[in-house]
């Protein structure tokens, strides 16, 4: 036995530090990560079996029946320079772990003073087919594991029976903690490889994704043929180049790292990337290279590994929980005639149809709704045919409406990202490329640019499903927002300014939306909607630096916003964006203030809708107006004057020309009316002279047609003439199923108004074929009265449960007690009607008797059922 | 060593921190705090619900300084943050033992 030798430590000692300097300098040299780990590998071997002949047994080939053997990262000759080692000291039965464990305890302390960070496992050969649900770890070392000196009987027992016995009786398992263990680690890092300071081992797209594809390869390889596959045949061939070029860019980079923190120190930190660029540590090749540039090779090798073992994750039927498959099962059910799905992915039945160039749009549009991935072979498909695309590439308003569809789709962020992956979505909207991996330096961001704003988009739609207190206040908002897609496109394209050179990347980012918005050839307000919303995107958090109880900071802030809808969106981007900075950033402290911000500037905007038109419109909107309608003169004064500035702020320039040109017709009829159909509703436009009951009849005729109005707006000048806006949804599909029934509709409400039809029979009539239904939530009615906020009016906010014929009956209420309604504000949320009105009696603010007299008859009339 | 520690407005931030700046104060903990002295919240009606704001946002900043620095960060602070109107905030300081610099061991005001 050659234990009581002196051990030759100073000489190890000397020759480590020696061959590491070795290393370390040939790695500098060449950058050849891969070369790196090998001569570790070999270094730390050869130590360790001179360690064996001097501890252990002087014969490399014994003692009988006790082996050593490299696992995890030495097993596969994957030492980085500051990595662990894993050995395993196999025995055959528990005599010999008694017998050989003072000359393990000696040559693992020879590795510790070494300085090695070694980690040893000491396993009887029986134990080692056990599967331990709580030591996945152990399993999966094993299948790296390699023979290094003792009984090679034992090892070729424990690597060609026990290992594929194990593998092959527990590779469910394996798998299932496999595939826990690696979600876990994707949760730890936000599940996206483009972390602006990422982990080159354990982030999403590190080497520990390489090695879980290695792994659950091997498995299926082993599960299959009950034995060991044959080496280098893991991996399909097409895999196997563009995997290692990625698997070498990252060993290298892996190493640059260990060597410059000169400890296993895996975080790519801006300091580091900035050397890593210099040095060009991955790409010796290349020519110099900026930080941004070297991050972007980087991210698309870490793309490629996080995909590919992704998609092999995912595609491994023990690595789905039942739950999983059966969700899986029932998706495999959306499978229509141009897609199937198994598993959640998605193949074209015909994947020759991709010549047509809609199928790619198609197929995404198909991925969004219903939160499925592409399949490896579609992915293929699509990037094949894209250099045909480029040729002549989608564009106008189809493209715009594609967009649209993807946008508002609940996985718009997934389909997104899948068609930034393939390369789709910068043929699409080259200028999108700008940011693409984009490493923009500040301290507080976690992402790079795209993800952030991919990020951003996801925020939006996880409020419809979040349970939080926050989440919920701000999914109220989205629900109300008349164009959300506008507002997903802003937040598309809000940061993409900051791939250029412009002190502020707002500028950038305008200028992008503009060439996009052309080529998507959307409508003028729209477009002016996306200026507004990227334009200012900032301002809400700016002013959340202000008093923001201050009433000078919320009129500013009021001023800029300029409508209610524009407010909303804008609180919504701000959300979104803040929280889509980092995990943390949106705090509850900074939650709270948007929210304070928000509900005071709505409030604002609410108590000072009824400051009217007077000679005092904005000179560059008179302007814009008589550009595009210069016959008009004197008459667009005459129209404007007395009009609600609100009614300026709310209506597009087309649309105060076409009521102008509605009041000019009442001499004609004095009933003009216009049925639109936006995406979500039906408008309905009034125009006619005031007169009692006007408003409670327009709304009860729509009540009596069973539409279901959701918003409104009433708005009158001073010569009495009026325009109304109703929004409705149709219940019964009458218009949507019926063309012909849109002029009967209309030709309905004219005679209502114009008292050729008796309203209350066909109120009667509707209310007769209604079933009375208990509502989902119970709303308590609240009456608030303001008669401070407005110099001319008095306001009444009715929040109440929303029902069939309920502005009839609020409206009607009014006209009863001898109000006029002067503006309405209605608005519902859910099966909440939140209704806002100005009221005046013969021109003036109500005194407090009839405050109280209509109060009284507001709450009995909404008391009845 | 003083540890100075104040609660500003919101919007004086900026302000705080350029006049500290300027008198040679480098470094600071910025914290985003809730609460009220005199100054009481008030309560927004929107749709119908009742938001009180009981507890206003404020921002509390903590600097741990050497002697000679306190009087003219208090005066830098003052000046910066007053209005003069009810919620302009407090200033709190209190004696230090030590500090240390975590990664070289200094200690004392070498390491603040």
């Amino acid at each position: 036995m050659q234990t009581q030798q002196p051990s030759s430590s100073t000489e190890l000692k000397e020759l480590y530090a020696a061959e590491s300097a070795r290393i370390q300098r040939d790695f500098e040299s060449s950058g050849d990560g891969h070369a790196a780990v090998f001569a570790r590998t070999a270094l730390v071997e050869s130590i360790a079996l001179r360690l064996w002949s001097e501890h252990v047994s002087p014969s490399m080939e014994g003692p009988s029946g006790f082996a050593l053997v490299a696992l995890g990262g030495f097993g596969r000759r994957w030492l980085f320079p500051f990595s662990d080692i894993d050995i395993l000291f196999l025995h055959a039965g528990q005599d010999g772990e008694r017998e050989f464990k003072p000359r393990i305890r000696a040559f693992s302390q020879e590795l510790w003073d070494l300085r090695l960070k070694l980690s040893p496992a000491t396993r009887v050969i029986s134990e080692c087919e056990r599967f331990d649900p709580n030591n996945v770890e152990f399993a999966i070392s094993l299948l790296d594991c390699r023979y290094l000196a003792g009984d090679p009987a034992i090892f070729t027992k424990l690597h060609d029976q026990v290992i594929p016995r194990l593998v092959t009786r527990e590779s469910r398992q394996i798998v299932q903690r496999l595939t826990d263990l690696c979600r876990a680690r994707y949760n730890k890092f936000g599940n996206t490889v483009f972390h602006l300071e990422p982990n080159l081992k354990d982030g999403p797209g590190g080497l520990r994704d390489y090695n879980l594809a290695c792994w659950l390869a091997l498995i299926a390889a082993m599960e299959e043929g009950g034995t060991w596959p044959e080496e280098g045949s893991l991996l399909p061939p097409s895999l196997r180049k563009p995997f290692g070029e990625s698997l070498d860019f990252l060993m290298s980079a892996r190493c640059f790292l260990h060597f410059r923190h000169q400890r296993d120190d895996n975080t790519l930190a801006w300091v580091a990337q900035d050397e890593a660029a210099a040095s060009r540590v991955g790409v010796p090749d290349s020519k110099a290279l900026s930080a941004s540039d070297w991050m972007r090779i980087y991210y698309k090798h870490a793309r490629l590994i996080h995909r590919i073992s992704t998609q092999l994750l995912e595609e491994f039927p023990a690595a789905r929980p039942s739950l999983y498959r059966q969700f899986q099962n029932l998706r495999s059910r959306l499978s229509n005639a141009e897609f199937s799905v198994v598993d959640g992915r998605v193949f074209l039945h015909r994947p020759e149809g991709l010549s047509d160039p809609q199928l790619p749009l198609r197929t995404f549009r198909f991925l969004a709704r219903h939160g499925l991935s592409l399949s490896s072979a579609t992915e293929h498909q699509i990037e094949e045919i894209l250099p045909s695309l480029a040729s002549d590439p989608p564009k106008g308003v189809e493209l715009w409406h594609y967009l649209q569809e993807i946008l508002l789709a609940p996985h718009a962020a997934s389909a997104l990202r899948a068609m930034h992956s393939v390369g789709l979505l910068t043929l699409i909207l080259p200028e999108f490329k700008g940011i693409d991996s984009l490493v923009v330096r500040d301290y507080s961001h976690r992402f790079t640019v795209d993800e952030h704003t991919f990020v951003a988009i996801e925020n939006i739609h996880a409020l419809r499903r979040s349970q939080a207190k926050w989440d919920q206040r701000y999914a109220e908002l989205l629900d109300e927002l008349e164009q959300p897609d506008l507002l997903y496109f802003s937040l598309l394209l809000h940061d993409t300014g900051k791939a250029m050179d412009y002190p502020s990347h707002v500028t950038g980012s305008l200028e992008v939306a503009e060439a996009c918005m052309a080529r998507l050839e959307m409508d003028e307000p729209d477009r002016e909607t996306v200026r507004f919303l990227i334009g200012k995107h900032m301002e809400l958090s700016a002013s959340l630096r202000r008093d923001i109880f201050d009433p000078e900071t919320i009129r500013l802030f009021a001023a800029k916003v300029e409508t209610p809808e524009r407010l909303k969106m804008l609180c919504l981007l701000t959300y979104a964006d803040i929280k889509a900075v980092n995990p943390e950033a949106l705090t509850p402290w900074k939650a709270e203030n948007i929210w304070q911000l928000y509900i005071g500037t709505a409030n604002f905007m609410m108590r000072t809708a009824d400051d009217r038109v007077h000679g005092d419109v904005d000179e560059e909107v008179m302007m814009h107006l008589r550009t595009l309608a210069p016959a008009a003169g004197p008459k667009l004064d005459s129209f404007l004057d007395g009009l609600p500035k609100r009614y300026l702020l709310t209506q597009t320039a087309s649309e105060v020309l076409s009521h102008m040109a509605m009041a000019s017709r009442l001499s004609d009829d004095p009933v003009q009316l216009e049925l639109t159909r936006g995406r979500q509703w039906y408008e309905l436009t009034l125009v006619t002279r005031d007169r009692p009951f006007l408003f409670s009849r327009m709304a009860g005729a729509l009540a009596s047609w069973g539409m279901n109005i959701v918003k409104a707006a009433a708005f009158s000048n001073s010569a009495g003439v009026v325009v109304d806006k109703f929004f409705f949804t149709d219940r019964f599909r009458t218009l949507e199923l019926n063309l012909p029934e849109w002029e009967r509709f209309k030709t309905s409400i004219h005679d209502v108004l114009t008292d050729k039809a008796d309203l209350n029979r066909m109120l009667n009539d509707r209310m007769r074929g209604q079933k009375k239904q208990a509502p989902k939530v119970k709303v308590d009615t609240q009456i608030e009265v303001d008669n401070e906020c407005s110099a001319q009016s008095t306001l009444f906010e009715v929040v109440t449960q929303d029902q069939l014929g309920l502005l009839y009956r609020i409206s009607s209420q009014f006209a009863r007690e001898n109000c006029s309604i002067e503006i309405a504000l209605i608005e519902t949320e859910g099966q909440t009607a939140i209704d806002v009105f100005y009221l005046t009696a013969a021109g003036q603010k109500l005194d407090p008797a009839r405050i109280e007299t209509l109060r009284t008859a507001l709450l009995a009339e909404l008391s009845t059922e | 060593m003083t540890k100075l520690e104040a609660v500003i407005q919101t919007s004086k931030l900026d302000a705080v921190k350029d006049a500290l700046h300027e008198i040679g104060v480098e470094g600071m903990t910025v914290l985003e705090a809730r609460g009220h002295g005199r100054q009481k919240g008030h309560t927004e009606y929107y749709r119908g619900r009742e938001y009180t704001v009981d507890l206003i946002p404020k921002i509390k900043i903590e600097l741990v300084l050497g002697d000679d620095l306190v009087e003219g960060a208090v005066q830098a602070i003052m000046n910066s943050a007053r209005t003069g109107k009810i919620g302009d905030g407090k200033i709190f300081l209190s004696r230090i033992d030590d500090a240390i610099r975590i990664r070289n061991d200094e200690r004392g005001d070498s390491a603040l």
